[in-house]
């Protein structure tokens, strides 16, 4: 795997963070379920996912980079897993609606899953590490700056909203107001 | 409130690390994924309210 092979790649796993925070928030709108402390958990770890790919695309690939993403994906992985395993009860509802026949915890434990998967894969291929010429930079091309500054637009996004979801103190455990917007 | 935090700090390390210098990046990203670990541990150690 070439070089710029990898950073097409790592530039394509920055979309795929930004459609995972796109679905999320338009769950969170659409169906009016607002996020419970621990999916807000899960939502991070996608977002922080997201730093060791902007990392390659502005760095180049390094496996330190990958590192980042593969503790985030780890991190993750064990949050949702709490949250599977605190609804496995047999007659347990599950916290909010299934999508697709899975609830989001379940689904996120099986996107950070993916990831690892992904992630490891890509660490396979040395050759995306070998410097492409004498201290040559490629700036990122306008397919990675969109995908960058989207991840970016969608975490700041999350900011708004769970400040308006738990207000300046701790966030209920169950959260069916947005904190802030009770007075209006 | 503490998700606020969280949250911005994700983009603060993102803008580090598209903009800022690389060892600066990795330590910020270092801080946030303590950060997050202990939020996760503080709400892991909540009373599990179960009916049976």
């Amino acid at each position: 795997m070439t070089r710029s092979l990898a950073i097409t790649l790592n530039v394509l796993g920055l979309y795929a963070v930004a459609l995972v925070l796109t679905v999320a928030f338009a769950a969170q709108l659409l169906l009016h379920e607002l996020p419970c402390p621990l999916c807000l958990l899960q939502r991070l770890q996608f977002a922080v996912l997201a730093i060791g790919p902007i990392m390659n695309v502005r760095w180049g690939p390094r496996p330190g980079h990958y590192a980042l993403s593969l503790l985030a994906a780890a991190a993750g992985f064990a949050f949702s897993t709490r949250q599977v395993l605190l609804h496995i009860m047999p007659g347990d509802a599950g916290y909010g609606t299934a999508l697709l026949g899975y609830h989001y915890y379940t689904l996120a434990l099986i996107g950070f899953a993916a990831a690892i998967v992904l992630i490891s894969a890509m660490l396979l291929f040395d050759r995306q590490f070998e410097p492409e010429g004498a201290s040559k930079f490629d700036a990122p091309d306008l397919f990675a700056t969109v995908a960058v500054w989207l991840v970016i637009a969608l975490t700041a996004l999350n900011v708004l909203s769970t400040l308006l979801e738990c207000g300046f103190g701790a966030c209920a455990d169950n959260p069916v107001v947005y904190e802030l917007l009770k007075r209006w | 409130m503490e998700f606020t935090a969280l949250f911005l700090a994700t983009v603060i390390v993102m803008l580090a690390a598209w903009r800022g210098s690389r060892p600066l990046a990795m330590g910020l990203f270092a801080a946030l994924l303590i950060a997050s670990v202990a939020t996760y541990l503080h709400h892991a150690t909540d009373v599990l309210k179960l009916s049976f």
